[in-house]
């Protein structure tokens, strides 16, 4: 019965935006609302159609009337039901400091949830084709709410995103064209035997295989397909900033992972060892030189963007080592991350709005003058660092643990090292916030702006909206360092919930 | 095996509760517990019976804590009879109770290690014998205490390698009993880290300087204690690792033997000269352990019961003339025959014990070891007329022992009249602890039985030993008194030249600078290279730093968006390259 509202994951954000637009005839507010409450319908549908997936076994619907085995499908299996529920989680919470932080307008309603729906749409489709169509949706509203912020700035930078995505999905339909061409079927199920029968060895399924992995490592963001990233990232309005940092990525790594293993599948890796060492070196590379560029940036955002090309870095190695600890300690640094990642944007977004401050001195004397929101930003960055018993050291510890039993202890280094290389430049930022006198901009937030003497105000980078952070604000960051420690002590449950998908996805 | 009084602790345990008794109990008092207590050993180690006791674990493993066989009995037994006469010495030298105490705690430690039945509980008293030994050298202040340090450096070492050998053999035998392993260490590597770990205990050439730079600078009884026991358990756990014996030893053996008989002759001070001797003549018992024939071994631990007899009487003579001239140097002494007539007659006793002369104790055991490298062991690559290479050098080194017991007598004794402040004779407590010791000397050299009746194989028994051994034949005596007289002719030539000589540098002259240079290079080299470490990691950071400062130096290399898609299509090309499409 439960299959047949599978479309619904898609339908509901896709309506939801068409009825934003109508609301928004009304009022903003209106469109606010709307949204809202579709967010928060899909997030019910999510989970309950997820813990479906997870306790009844994978859900798979066809689609349009086409028969299968060449049939469209929408498919949620364990793993595809986890980025589902963080999807509508994320976007449910993300929308809570939106609604403060937005640049308005109902446009923007429209476009968020359209985001939704290409991410919900990737996650479930079970049909290569259909995940380049969505993978376009996500992209065409992610460079829209790049843009929304309305500064020139952020109209470049959501051009060179634009031109630079539909780049990279372009390769990737290629990749899909050749696989096409190989096997006739663009069902991800059906390709799995096609391609088999094809010969793995044979140039247009190799040619498939890499057109994929570049498209979609661009849109991962690994180095140096990153260029874009930094870039939207910063120039974004900060929820749409704590959004996209949250789940675009994110989901694009788990297309990645989808396609490696359900459609190329293990045996693939077996046939050409070079395609997975490839990848290996790929994500290890990004590791390090992405933490080596986040220590020497000095915006707090750009920082934290330079960050996810280390931490995708870490997930794709991860899942190219392919044993089931890496794989699912992948998909524990894929979840975790999300979440660390958005509460450590909206934290920023929170600071800029209260203090100005968008660079890693003006954070100095932070936590003093906001001790939660410091706090809180604090345990969200350790656990990035991968300090136990956080979500982050769960994901790092799988993945290296994978590496170890694997015997590619090169890249066991590389993991270890990652931690170094985190710690590197969140401690730069810890030490700023709880140990460095107060900068400026700090004090003159703190200050009101007003009882401190003419020379703060005059120095002061931008004038202070408020001597407190939002409740909104320090909910969210607050309840995502309570959420990234929670997963890391739960992270056994959630491995013994994912493990048939894992086994099924590494059979060969 | 029935529990037994005599069986119920190791001889160790009361030795060292001794220790603590005569620390605490004064100087007269002190000194007649530690008597009594080692006399009392004596006899116990002696009444004992065979076989093996105490059982137990030791750090959870199977260990013997008291093992009587007739090896560590005899070497027990004279440890034990020797620490009362020393005791008696040090009573009469005036030395301090608290000396007396740790000379106690390195006697136990001693003999617990050659009652141990196990390489653990072994190494485990040898760590201790080193470390009381220090502290011994080290209570006497002074120049003592850097030879001290040098000695703890040294046998710190040789302790390393011990355990080092017996860990290796423990992975290979499953076990540390001696009585699992019949054949001593097993395997090449732990041979060799035993082999060179207990030559450090028992001066093997190259290693054997810490005895002529430790024992002449403590306290003249400390010396009479020193000079027994670190060698000869050496000696006795060179049995335990190698109880078949072993070529090479037994050619350091007789190495030794020659060069420290060599090296005594060039020596001036008393005691230093005395401790090259004592390199020599443990080179006749490690000759005798690398023999490994029943004839031979008995020999080494007849020699080394005969040994400590005559090298502790020597040490006392020599500090009976120190303590009543303040003299040390042979050169600076002279005519105190007439003067400590008692002392220059235990001398000449002991001379002729540790010479070899027929009718004295040193004549018996080093025979049957010469014996043995003749009828018991290969020719060798040198042969002379009936003598063997091991027999050569044996007999060499017993010319040289001759010479230099001449020059010390000549020197010290007789040698024109004495010309310093006025000398009384030794008090009656010294001379009755050398007449006591100089009487077994004699006693052993007139009637060998008593000391057959002390060896570990029956040295008269044509079933036990491949050539039966008569102490007074007529070509043995006839050697004793050639060698004698090579020896005193030799001394007429050498004279002359020998009286020129100043002090000659050993081998420590070379490493101990060599170490000491070493080590402050090695500290050196390790600070600056952390120094260099900690300026590129601070000058990385230095730079880092400067870059997020100012942040347009990196955004020069930012890709604009013509650049990233060529970035792009350059990473899709190598991608594909990989792969092996294009």
């Amino acid at each position: 019965m439960s299959d047949t509202l599978l479309p619904l994951l898609v339908a509901l954000p896709l309506l939801g935006a068409v009825l934003a637009v109508a609301a928004g005839l009304a009022s903003e507010r209106a469109a606010a609302a709307v949204t809202t409450l579709v967010l928060a319908a899909q997030t019910g549908l999510a989970g309950w159609l997820g813990s479906q997936a997870v306790l009844d076994g994978p859900l798979s619907v066809g689609v349009g009337g086409f028969v299968a085995p060449y049939g469209i499908e929408l498919v949620v299996d364990g793993l595809s039901a986890a980025v589902l529920v963080l999807v509508a989680v994320v976007s449910l919470a993300v929308l809570a400091f939106a609604t403060e932080d937005a640049p308005g307008g109902t446009a923007f309603y429209a476009q968020y949830l359209l985001l939704v729906t290409g991410l919900s749409g990737m996650a479930v489709t079970g049909d290569v084709f259909n995940l380049y169509v969505f993978l376009e949706i996500t992209g065409l509203a992610t460079y829209a709410l790049v843009a929304s912020a309305g500064t020139g700035r952020s109209a470049v930078s959501a051009l060179k995103y634009l031109l630079f995505g539909t780049v990279a999905a372009s390769l990737y339909l290629l990749g899909v064209g050749y696989a096409l061409m190989a096997t006739g079927t663009l069902n991800m199920a059906d390709l799995a035997t096609e391609l088999a029968a094809a010969g793995y060895d044979s140039p247009l399924v190799l040619a498939s295989f890499g057109f994929i992995v570049v498209g979609l490592a661009t849109k991962t963001a690994l180095f140096p397909l990153h260029t874009w990233q930094p870039d939207a990232y910063a120039d974004a309005p900060d929820s749409v900033s704590a959004l996209i940092a949250a789940l675009v990525s994110t989901v694009a790594a788990y297309a990645l992972l989808r396609l490696i293993y359900t459609v190329y599948t293990p045996a693939f890796f077996e046939a050409v060892p070079v395609a997975r060492d490839a990848l290996v070196a790929f994500a290890a590379v990004s590791i390090v030189v992405g933490s080596v560029l986040a220590v020497t940036q000095s915006e707090i955002k750009r920082m934290l963007a330079y960050s996810s090309v280390s931490q995708y870095g870490l997930v794709v190695v991860g899942l190219a080592i392919g044993t089931p600890a890496a794989v699912f300690g992948a998909v524990v640094h894929l979840l975790g991350h999300a979440i660390m990642k958005g509460g450590l944007f909206v934290a920023a977004g929170a600071v800029a709005d209260l203090t100005g401050a968008r660079t890693v001195d003006e954070y100095a004397g932070l936590a003093d003058r906001f001790p939660v929101l410091g706090g809180a930003s604090a345990v969200l960055m350790l656990a990035m660092v991968g300090v136990p018993p956080a979500v982050g050291f769960a994901g790092k510890w799988y993945i290296a643990l994978g590496a170890v039993r694997a015997g590619s202890w090169p890249v066991a280094v590389v993991i270890f090292a990652s931690t170094l290389l985190t710690l590197a430049y969140f401690a730069l930022l810890v030490e700023r916030m709880f140990v460095a006198p107060a900068s400026e901009s700090v004090l003159a937030a703190t200050d009101g702006g007003r009882d401190g003497d003419d020379d703060t105000d005059a120095l002061g980078p931008s004038p202070p909206s408020a001597s407190r952070p939002s409740r909104r604000a320090l909910a969210l960051v607050v309840g995502a360092a309570v959420v990234a420690i929670v997963l890391g002590v739960v992270v056994t449950d959630l491995g013994t919930a994912l493990e048939p998908t894992i086994d099924t996805l590494l059979s060969p | 095996m029935a529990a037994s009084p005599l069986t119920a602790l190791p001889p160790a345990v009361l030795v060292l509760a001794a220790a603590l008794v005569t620390a605490l109990a004064g100087r007269r008092l002190g000194h007649l517990v530690a008597g009594l207590t080692t006399g009392l050993v004596t006899v116990w180690v002696w009444v004992a019976p065979a076989g093996t006791h105490l059982t137990g674990t030791l750090f959870g493993f199977d260990a013997v804590f008291f093992q009587i066989d007739p090896f560590s009995r005899i070497v027990g037994l004279v440890f034990a009879f020797i620490a009362t006469a020393a005791i008696i010495y040090s009573w009469a030298t005036d030395a301090s109770e608290r000396q007396t105490a740790y000379a106690l705690t390195y006697v136990g430690s001693s003999l617990g290690a050659v009652f141990a039945g196990d390489w653990l509980t072994m190494v485990v008293w040898w760590e201790l014998m080193a470390v009381t030994s220090t502290i011994l050298v080290w209570d006497y202040g002074g120049k003592a205490v850097r030879a001290g340090f040098r000695y703890a450096v040294l046998h710190g070492i040789g302790g390393s390698l011990v355990l080092g050998a017996i860990a290796w053999h423990y992975a290979a035998v499953g076990s540390f009993l001696f009585s699992a392993a019949p054949g001593g260490m097993v395997g090449t590597i732990p041979q060799v880290l035993a082999a060179v770990g207990i030559g450090v205990n028992v001066g093997f050439i190259g290693l054997h300087a810490w005895l002529p730079d430790t024992y002449p600078r403590p306290h003249i009884a400390a010396s009479v204690f020193l000079c027994v026991y670190t060698t000869k358990t050496g000696v006795y756990a060179m049995y335990r690792a190698f109880p078949d014996g072993h070529l090479m030893i037994a050619y350091m053996g007789g190495a030794m033997a020659v060069f420290g008989a060599g090296a005594a002759l060039l020596q001036n001070d008393m005691r230093r000269l005395l401790s090259y001797h004592i390199q020599s003549q443990v080179g006749y018992m490690v000759a005798g352990i690398g023999i490994g024939s029943a004839l031979a071994q008995a020999g080494a631990f007849g020699h080394v019961f005969n040994h400590i007899l005559y090298k502790s009487l020597l040490f006392m003579t020599a500090g009976a003339v120190l303590y009543q001239t303040g003299e040390e140097n042979l050169k600076y002494l002279g005519g105190l025959a007439r003067k400590m007539p008692v002392t220059a007659a235990a001398f000449t006793i002991a001379a002729l014990s540790i010479a070899g002369f027929p009718g004295f104790n040193g004549f018996v055991s080093k025979g049957i070891v010469i014996s043995a490298s003749h009828y018991t062991f290969v020719k060798g690559p040198l042969v002379v007329g009936e003598f063997y290479t091991l027999e050569l050098l044996l007999l060499l080194g017993g010319v040289g022992t001759f010479l230099s017991f001449i020059k010390f007598g000549y020197y010290a004794f007789l040698h024109g009249p004495y010309e310093g402040d006025p000398v009384t004779s030794a008090p009656r407590p010294q001379q009755a602890a050398m007449v006591l010791v100089a009487a077994l000397c004699v006693f052993y050299g007139v009637f060998d039985g008593a000391l057959f009746g002390l060896l570990p194989f029956d040295v008269t028994d044509e079933a036990v030993v491949h050539h039966v051994y008569h102490t007074y034949t007529v070509p043995h005596v006839v050697e004793g008194l050639a060698l004698a007289a090579a020896g005193v002719v030799g001394f007429a030539v050498l004279k002359k030249p020998l009286s020129k000589i100043g002090r000659v540098p050993d081998v420590d002259a070379g490493y101990n600078p060599l170490v000491f240079y070493g080590t402050r290079a090695l500290v050196h080299g390790v600070t600056e290279t952390y120094a260099a470490v900690d300026r590129a990691a601070v000058g990385l950071a230095d730079r880092a730093a400067a870059v997020r400062a100012d942040p347009s130096l990196l955004s020069r290399f930012r890709a604009d968006i013509g650049g990233s898609i060529f970035i792009l299509m350059l990473v899709l090309g190598g991608v594909l390259a990989w792969l092996g499409i294009v």
